[in-house]
């Protein structure tokens, strides 16, 4: 369930160009040491996840950087890098929206308003809470769709990473697939979310050190950003290098949406939805080992978020204007489906990072981006195989199939649900080989229930008469009219959908991006009045029972902040002044 | 964003993540590997220039001296059985 998954990546069309390079012996001496290392260390933690306490939360002896850069790791997935790095070749510097209205804000809220709530409740995951509030019911239903979402998304990153070794330097699709699917498996097998954690700290470092060059050669080469600005101005038009001026109207900038959907559509429902309600994230907080730890490791992850457009959104903006050919002319990328690319062997959108990558790094370097690619890849699969195994054991199979198992039975179980989970994804994998479109439509899913699940979780924190009825109910509505709304604006003839697109994101010059905003803001509209009404249609819980897990009811704890420096708030509202300076910037 | 004081613990284990290895080794680890082996490349380059643009600003080099330093210091400040 994540907001960058609102770029579609066309399976089988993704790379449809010739292979781009080859790795020398040093690039893959690189290679061999990462692989070695997270191998090692799923062995190593393997003594120290004996109970589902460690297997499934790491303990919760996380510090506050550890779960924080964890946090922010789970999403720094390379099928979000390239796809955005993509993006802003295609659509300008409005792609950094996804990565500051789209992000910090919520990550704030999570630490600084709800991360209490998660953690005093003592839950062990998001359905989990919603059991806790809700009932069953609720908690069925958002474990069974997360549990089927993240299986298949873990399929989607594997096939990913296999299409774009095969491309960029011609390895075997199936060795790709095979050898990342064993690795991953055996070190979150063994050592359970620690044994991920760990590795996403590793991969965090290593995108940073493998895609940090990109963007400095290119300033350089562009002769700074001013100058840059200058040259895409020139080539593209100013609104490329703008991030609000222009969205005052539907047809004045490249994305075609509207600053409203940007801000309730993605910087509020999306963006909320995902980063404080999708397991995947969350989960990795819930590590931590205090509740000062807890809300302090979102806010650490904004910061670092917060300088990730630095090396995802740069090189696209950079390559409008520098990525040339050996006789100097600009390459001209195009959309993955279209005739270029599918017969003409043109580049696509999404080559934009690996064809920097190629442009800059030479030997060693060049193994240093591509581990990191894998590496995001790897973590990918990780964190929904990680998360799948934990809501599986937790909240299907001890919910539902065998409530009064020993601790040792649960850790057994959420090995093995690792592996089989796995297997299916490698199974995944091979649908999505074969049918394209089925990675199209496992994107599509994840937003299809996020932002209902947003509604459902802040209503549940927030307002104490919301009743079990209202939110089993609301989160059901909503789900639901996210489904038929996509159906209705993906179906049928030409005119029907551009009809159709009208309807939902409220004028005739929306593009398809302003869709997906819409139509998560409709979604979160409609679970939220579903849930009041119910709510006030049906008996409210006692104040008892929501000790812990609503405002108003509970007495959150002092965290142990000693001084203004330890408090989560004080570094929250550092960022916030940050991001706010950083848009009135690029304005 | 200053972290609050951990207690020392009686094993010399990472308090961050029970282990006696922290993660800041392993990262450590994997920075000094990497680092050394691409500077290495980057000092070959100086006698064999590469062909990538930009080659001639050496970044191979400057970059393999970047991590080696950082990965040689967090190897060592976060190495096994340090008190």
């Amino acid at each position: 369930m994540n907001p960058m998954h609102l770029v579609p990546i066309p399976a089988v069309l993704m790379f449809a160009g010739t292979q781009l390079t080859h790795l020398a012996p040093i690039d893959i001496a690189i290679l061999l040491l990462y692989f070695a290392m997270v191998v090692f260390i799923g062995f190593y933690v393997k003594g120290s996840t004996n109970t589902s306490e460690q297997f499934f939360l790491a303990g919760r002896e996380m510090s506050a950087w550890i779960a924080g850069l964890s946090f922010v790791s789970a999403n720094l997935g390379s099928l979000e890098l390239m796809g955005w790095a993509g993006a802003a070749y295609q659509y300008g510097i409005l792609a950094t929206h996804w990565y500051w209205i789209g992000a910090i804000p919520a990550m704030l809220f999570l630490g600084i308003v709800m991360m209490p709530f998660y953690y005093i409740s003592k839950t062990h995951s998001v359905p989990g809470y919603l059991q806790l509030r809700f009932g069953e019911g609720a908690r069925g239903l958002s474990g069974i769709c997360f549990a089927f979402m993240t299986i298949l998304m873990s399929g989607v990153n594997m096939y990913a990473m296999a299409a774009v070794m095969q491309v960029v330097l011609g390895w075997n699709i199936y060795f790709s697939m095979w050898v990342g699917a064993a690795t991953v498996a055996i070190y979150v097998m063994l050592g359970g979310l620690r044994s991920a954690i760990i590795n996403e700290v590793l991969q965090f470092v290593l995108i940073w050190a493998g895609a940090m060059l990109i963007p400095i050669l290119g300033l350089i080469e562009a002769g700074g950003w001013t100058n840059l600005k200058a040259q895409i101005a020139q080539r593209m038009g100013a609104e490329y290098t703008h991030l609000w001026s222009t969205t005052g109207s539907f047809s004045a900038n490249p994305m075609g949406v509207h600053w409203t959907g940007i801000v309730f559509g993605l910087g509020f429902v999306i963006s909320f939805g995902y980063w404080t309600t999708d397991f995947l994230v969350v989960q990795r907080v819930l590590s931590a080992n205090s509740l000062r730890a807890a809300r302090l490791a979102p806010v650490i992850g904004s910061a670092f978020k917060m300088f990730v457009p630095f090396f995802v959104i740069l090189p696209g903006l950079l390559a409008l204007v520098l990525l040339k050919d050996s006789a100097g002319h600009l390459i001209q990328l195009y959309p993955a489906d279209s005739d270029m690319v599918l017969h003409h062997g043109a580049h696509n959108f999404n080559e934009v990072l690996p064809l920097m990558m190629v442009r800059y790094l030479g030997p060693g370097l060049l193994g240093l981006g591509i581990t990191a690619l894998i590496a995001g890849f790897m973590s990918g699969m990780a964190g929904n195989i990680s998360a799948f195994s934990t809501v599986w054991t937790y909240d299907i199979y001890g919910a539902y199939i065998n409530k009064k198992a020993s601790d040792s039975h649960y850790v057994l179980m959420g090995r093995w649900s690792t592996i089989i989970g796995m297997i299916v994804s490698v199974g995944t994998a091979y649908l999505v080989m074969h049918a394209a479109s089925i990675m199209d439509y496992v994107q599509a899913l994840f937003s299809f229930f996020i932002a209902p699940l947003f509604g459902t979780v802040i209503l549940g924190m927030l307002w104490k008469r919301a009743s079990k009825a209202g939110g089993f109910w609301g989160l059901l509505a909503g789900t639901v009219a996210s489904i038929a709304m996509f159906l209705y604006t993906s179906t049928g003839s030409a005119a029907h959908k551009a009809n159709a697109l009208a309807h939902i994101a409220l004028s005739r010059d929306a593009q398809p991006m302003a869709e997906n905003l819409y139509r998560a803001a409709w979604s979160w509209l409609i679970c939220v009045f579903v849930t009041v009404v119910v709510s006030y249609m049906t008996k409210a819980k006692s104040e008892t029972e929501l000790t812990g897990l609503v405002y108003g009811s509970t007495v959150i704890p002092h965290d142990g902040s000693t001084n203004v420096f330890e408090k989560p708030i004080f570094w929250a509202i550092v960022v916030a002044v940050v991001l706010f300076a950083l848009n009135l910037w690029l304005w | 964003m200053a972290s609050q004081p951990e207690p020392p613990h009686p094993h010399h284990v990472d308090p961050s993540t029970e282990q006696a290895l922290s993660i800041w080794f392993f990262v450590g680890v994997l920075m000094l590997g990497c680092g050394l082996i691409i500077l290495g490349q980057g000092i070959y380059e100086f006698s064999h220039p590469g062909t990538t643009m930009l080659a001639n600003l050496h970044p191979a080099f400057w970059w393999g001296m970047v991590m080696t330093l950082f990965g040689g210091f967090y190897t060592i400040h976060f190495r096994p059985g340090k008190g």
